[in-house]
Formats: C-alpha cells, structure tokens, sequence
C-alpha cells in the first residue's frame, strides 16, 4: 500500500511541485494551504507522514507542529527556508522529528521521507528490557511495568537503537545514521533535541537521566555506569 | 638616569596639558616682575636708610669735631700731662657703646710735622687703626676744616664684617701740632634693618609667587577644563556614545562652545542614525530577499530536476536546455547562500559553533571533497601536515569551507600545476597555507582580493563557477575565530593563502606557524610552459 503523506505549503507552485515529485515516486498525496485548519486535515487524512512548511499563514508550522503532536506520533518533516538556530531548534522541540532547508533536491526530500517511512530496525526477539522499561519491538509499545509510555515511532527507534547494545556508547554521528538515515554529516542538533524529548517522557527525572545516559565529549548510551 | 626620566616625565606633562604650561609660565614671568621690583625696592630702602645715617652721622660728627675744637681752644693747659690727660678725655667724649650702632673714635697725628710726638694718640680700646682707609688719611689731610667720610667694612671679634663708616677732619691741637680725629660709626643697625625688610620682602613675593601660581592655575582650570570636558565628551562619541553631549550654561564664549558642540554631535547623530538604519534596511533587504527566493527556487529546482530527470526523452535543443538549466539552477543556488551567509555577518548575527577538532581531519575531508576537480583540471594536490592530530577549537563546517574555497581557488587559478597544502603548528595557533604556482596576482589585485565580487581578470573564463563572495566569507569566517587570512602572491609565479586561528579561543598569538610566503617557491617544472 502507497504511503500517504500530507504536504502544508502555502505556496501553489511549491505545493504542487512537490506533489509531482512525490507521486513520480508512488506515494500518496493531499495538501492543505494555511496553517490554520492543518490539524483538521491531518486527521481527515490520517496521513503517514507530514511534510510541514514553517511559515505558515494563519498558524505558524512549529504551532502546527506541536497540535499534530498532541494528537499523534506520525513523523512530521519541517520545510525551512532558514537555517537559523532558532527556528530548527524550536521546530525539532515541537516535536518535529526532521528538517529540509529549502531549496532542497527532490533526492534529499525524498531520501529523508523514506528514511521516516522505513520499517523499525530489526532486533532479535520480541522485547528488550533497558532499566525499568520494556520495548515490544512488535507492537513498538513501551511500558514501564503496566504503564503504557506514547513515543512517536522515531522516538521508540532511538530508544530500541540503544537499548539493543545496552553497554555501547553511540556517538551523534552513529544516530544521525542508524535512526535518521543520513549518511553524510548532519546537524547534531537532530540527537540532542530528541534526546531530551525522549528523556522526558520516560525518565523519572530527566534532569538526572539513568536510562538514556550522557558519555561526555562522545554520544550517548543506554544505562548507567 | 632617573634624573632623565623625570625630565621626561616633567617635558611630557609640560607638552600634553595646556593648564601646566600656562601655570608655568604665569609663574615665570611673574617671578622675574617681582624679582625686579624686589631688587628695586631692596635697592631704594637700602640707600634710603644709608643716606639718612650718613646725613646724621655727618651732622654728629661736626658737632663732634667743633666741641673738641673748642675744648682744646678754650684750654689752658701749658703742660704735657695736662695736655695728655685732656687728649685722652675726648675719645670717652664722643665714644659711644652699643652693640649695633657703637661710635668708636681715634685721634690720631699727623704724621710728617716738624719735632717729634710727645704725646700719646688715644684711640678707642677695641678699635683698629688698620680699617681707616689710607687714601681716606691723605683726603683728611688735604681737607682743611671739612669732614671726609667713607665707607668701610668693620671685622667683628666674632668674625663677621659690620658695615661702617669713617668720618675723619683735621683738628689743631695747640702744642701739640695737626691731629686728626677719626669716628668710626658702626652701621650694623640699618643693616640689620636693611637685612629685615629684604627678608620681608623676599617672604612676602615668594607667597605672593605661590599665590599666582595657585589664582592662575584656578583661572585656568576653570577655563581649560570645559576645552577639557569637550574633548572627552567627543573622545567618547568618538567611540560610539552617540549621544553624549555637553552642558550648556551662561552666554559667555565656553558656552557657545558647547552649543555648537552639541549641534554638531547632534548631526552627527542623526546622519550616523540615518547611515546605520539604511544599512540595517540594506541588510534586511539583502537577508529577506534571500529568503524570499528560496520557496521559488525549491520549486524551480524541482521542476528542472523533474525535467532534468526525463531529459533523454526530450529533443537535442529541449535536451541542451535542461542540462544547462540544471547547472545554473545549482549555481544560482549556491550564490544564494553566499549572499544569505555575507548577509548574516553584516546583521552580526553569526555565532561560532565552537568544538575541539582535529584540524588535519578538517583539511582532510575539504582536500576530498575537491579531489575530483584537482584531477580534472590536471592538479596535484601535495600534502604536508604534522603526523600527530592538530587539535583546535573552531567552527568545523566554516573552516572546513574556508578550506574548500581556498582549495577551489588554487585550482582555477593554479595552471594545473602542484598545489600545496600545509598545516602548521605552535603552542598558541594553528595554520593552513594554501599555495598555488599558478598565474598569481599583482600588488593591487592583492589589495582587492577579498572585495565582494570581485574578480581577479573579469576576462578570464570562469571555469569552476565561484560567486565572488568566497573570499570575503573566509575572511568573515577568520575574524569570526579572531584569527588572521593572509595573502601572498606574486605575477606568474602563484599566490598562497594562510589561515592562522588560535588553537583555543582567546589565545592570543603573534606568530603564525607557517611562513608567508612559502619558503620554497616551487616551479619545478618550468620548462615547457
């Protein structure tokens, strides 16, 4: 089944191109204009993934953002036409799991949607146990004891990645690829922000992490010690 | 040499402050006005007082001289101890005591009379004949009935000299022959008298030297230290404290001074306002229009690729077009984020991403990225870096693109000849040199190389597509990490680059690793070309 994917863009032009590049490569799409009224079409279209435009009339994108994100785990990609700090930050805190600068090419757009798209990595088993947590690799569910945690699918691919190889250190670098696909030099920023939304959803107290932990100067790892 | 440096120190303060030297010379001058009238007025006093005595010492002494005149007249002594006896009771006569104003008294005969002297001179007890001048004997002598005076100085038991006078007239002693009687009047009075005032007078100028010094130094003070005021006030708008000013009060000169200070700072101002707010709106415009582009470019963008893609389905011209389309639209691209990037460092609003990195990595991956270009134009690309890792704290995307660009450089204008890449090291900084030995540059092309769009041969074929702009960001990115991007260059003979950073931020450094220019010039291969 074709991958459906909600493309907001306030421009026509842009709108429609990207909707020819994405359905010369199969997927399925619909579009919504402004920001204001996005949510109602994401959840009238239920789509797999959202590509999101920052500047929005009505609603900006990061406003959108978060909405999508109170309601569902579906990756979003943002659309960005500045590579400012601030605006890729306070997109990725709003739950943004990537982000494109525009002008993109139709392969980088492309490679970042499927590598959103593709199935969990595989880990043998069923369930992996990291601390006081257990991953259902199956039915990407987590628990901590009977308590169901929601993580977006990104977030459950972070925390598996790790979990899986509880005494290695992965560096940024490592992550960008394994979890995000990319395999060439990206921002950091991506790991750092998703770290910590990961961490404040399932540690007790994410100030003083002992799940995912921080090897300085290196990456991360699951664990302590 | 001590001495020297408070000289200096003294010419240094004399030459650099107005107040000092209008004090000092107020003070001079008015030290040689008082030193004349001082020495005018001691001098007056002086005579005054000299004159005076003189004028009652003469009219004692004629008292004197006719008194004992008339004693010896009036005597009628025909004996010689009688005559002896009366001698003796002039001296006592006119003889006075006192220990400044003492009149000591000598009768002395005159020598060269006929028949010898019988009779003893009486001579005051603590007197010396020795002080009655010579030349003042032979002036009494020759006087008849006129006294004769001159000024003697008069040695003391305790050493010093008194100032004195000596009054000598010729006397008649019946008997006895031609006398001369001499008073020797002590001036130690007016002297110290004459020695008082002097002493007042000098106290008296020096403090009122001291107190011009001090009215001229607050005269001046209250009239420098506006100028003073003034020129600190525009030292500091000098330094961008716009909006300092003056404060002005009372109509007189200093305080038209100010108001024209203040207008004039208030021009300024504005013009400097008006400047920097149409600069801002010039940066603004140049970063919105940026943006702006960039939604039509992505769709530009995709579309060529999109026709870029289904290109050989096309016709040969349809085709051409695509392909060309494709390219420019890459470059147009890349011009785009130039303009954006130099637009960012005009607002200020770039911030280093600073990380501790290893700077043969950096020069490593750049040298990489532009391997395939070197092959193409026929560059080799010869490497020289310490073997241990160079560890540096900088932005590694920005000198990674610093690198690039001076890579790609070196390559259109190196001739498809070696180009050299070196990387330094010191205690405090870093260095990477860039050198081609391709057509190089002239002095004013150096002097312009790092202009915005600037181009070295505006008729040279352009073959790897640089925006112009590649320059002026790796300098911007230098100064970013508060380090140095110099340049050699020489007329066929090739230009080197070389970036110098400090290997931790703050490290200040004088020195770069790496020569400028390179020490061996290389054109191994001259023949032929």
């Amino acid at each position: 089944m074709a991958h459906k994917i909600l493309v907001v863009d306030d421009d026509n032009a842009l709108r429609e191109m990207v909707g020819i590049v994405l359905e010369s490569e199969g997927f399925e799409v619909c579009f919504h204009d402004a920001g204001s009224g996005a949510l109602d079409a994401f959840k009238a279209q239920e789509p797999d993934l959202v590509l999101l435009d920052v500047m929005l009339p009505g609603k900006d994108g990061i406003e959108v953002c978060s909405e999508i994100r109170a309601t569902a785990g579906t990756p979003i990609i943002m659309l960005t036409a500045k590579t400012e700090s601030e605006d890729v930050v306070r997109g990725l805190e709003a739950g943004a799991d990537d982000y494109v600068v525009k002008p993109f090419d139709p392969t980088v757009l492309l490679a970042r949607i499927r590598a959103r798209l593709r199935p969990l990595s595989k880990a043998d088993g069923e369930t992996v146990q990291i601390g006081p947590l257990s991953l259902d690799i199956v039915g990407h569910e987590v628990r901590r004891g009977t308590e169901k945690l929601l993580l977006t699918p990104l977030e459950f691919n972070l925390l598996l990645t790790l979990a899986v190889k509880p005494k290695q250190v992965f560096t940024r670098e490592m992550l960008l690829e394994t979890v995000w696909g990319y395999h060439y030099k990206a921002d950091t920023r991506l790991v750092n922000v998703h770290v910590q939304r990961l961490r404040s959803k399932i540690e007790e107290d994410p100030d003083n992490p002992k799940i995912v932990t921080t090897v300085r100067g290196i990456g991360y790892k699951a664990g302590q010690g | 040499m001590t001495i020297r440096a408070a000289i200096d120190w003294a010419l240094g303060l004399f030459r650099r402050f107005l107040q000092v030297r209008a004090v000092f010379t107020t003070v001079v001058l008015s030290g040689i006005a008082l030193l004349v009238v001082g020495g005018f007025l001691s001098y007056s006093i002086g005579n005054g007082l000299y004159q005076t005595r003189v004028s009652q010492i003469l009219a004692e002494s004629e008292r004197g001289v006719v008194e004992v005149q008339n004693t010896f007249a009036a005597s009628t002594v025909t004996d010689e101890i009688a005559l002896q006896s009366l001698l003796n009771s002039v001296v006592p006569s006119l003889e006075s005591q006192g220990s400044s104003d003492s009149r000591k008294v000598a009768l002395l005969r005159t020598p060269g009379q006929v028949g010898s002297q019988i009779l003893q001179s009486p001579i005051s007890a603590d007197l010396d004949t020795a002080v009655i001048p010579i030349d003042l004997k032979s002036q009494v002598r020759n006087a008849t009935g006129k006294l004769t005076y001159q000024s003697i100085g008069l040695p003391q038991a305790n050493g010093s000299i008194h100032p004195a006078v000596v009054v000598g007239s010729p006397i008649e002693i019946p008997l006895a022959g031609k006398y001369e009687l001499y008073l020797v009047f002590d001036l130690n009075g007016e002297q110290q008298t004459l020695d008082f005032v002097q002493s007042v007078l000098f106290w008296g100028m020096l403090i009122l030297l001291f107190m011009i010094g001090a009215v001229s130094y607050f005269v001046t003070n209250w009239l420098v230290k506006p100028v003073q005021v003034a020129a600190e006030v525009s030292e500091e708008i000098a330094e961008g404290a716009l909006d300092r000013r003056l404060t002005e009060r009372g109509e007189d000169v200093i305080a038209i001074l100010a108001r024209s200070f203040n207008r004039m700072a208030d021009s300024l101002q504005k013009q400097i306002t008006k400047l920097a707010s149409v600069s801002k709106m010039q940066q603004r415009f140049v970063s919105d229009v940026s943006h702006e582009l960039r939604t039509p470019l992505t769709t530009i963008k995709l579309a060529g690729d999109v026709i870029f893609a289904s290109r050989e389905k096309l016709e040969p011209a349809a085709k051409r077009s695509a392909e060309l389309m494709h390219d420019q639209i890459e470059r147009f691209e890349v011009l785009l984020n130039d303009l954006l990037e130099i637009s960012r460092y005009d607002a200020g609003a770039v911030a280093a991403d600073l990380e501790i990195q290893d700077m043969n990595g950096i020069v490593g991956s750049a040298i990489a990225g532009l391997e395939p270009l070197a092959q193409s134009r026929g560059s080799v690309i010869e490497i020289k870096i310490p073997s241990g890792p160079v560890d540096v704290e900088v932005d590694g995307r920005r000198i990674e693109r610093l690198i690039r660009n001076l890579l790609a450089n070196a390559i259109e204008h190196g001739e498809s000849r070696p180009i050299s890449v070196a990387v330094g090291i010191s205690d405090s900084a870093v260095a990477v040199s860039v050198t081609d030995a391709g057509v190089g540059m002239s002095r004013a092309e150096v002097d312009r190389v790092f202009d915005r769009f600037w181009r070295a041969d505006p008729a040279r074929k352009r073959t790897t597509g640089g925006t112009g702009l590649g320059l002026a960001i790796s300098l911007e990115d230098t100064q970013l990490h508060g380090g140095w991007l110099q340049v050699w260059a020489k007329p066929n003979e090739g230009a080197s680059f070389r970036l110098t950073l400090p290997r931790r931020q703050g490290m200040i450094f004088t020195q770069s690793p790496l020569p400028l220019p390179p020490k061996q010039p290389k054109r191994k291969e001259v023949a032929g070309e």
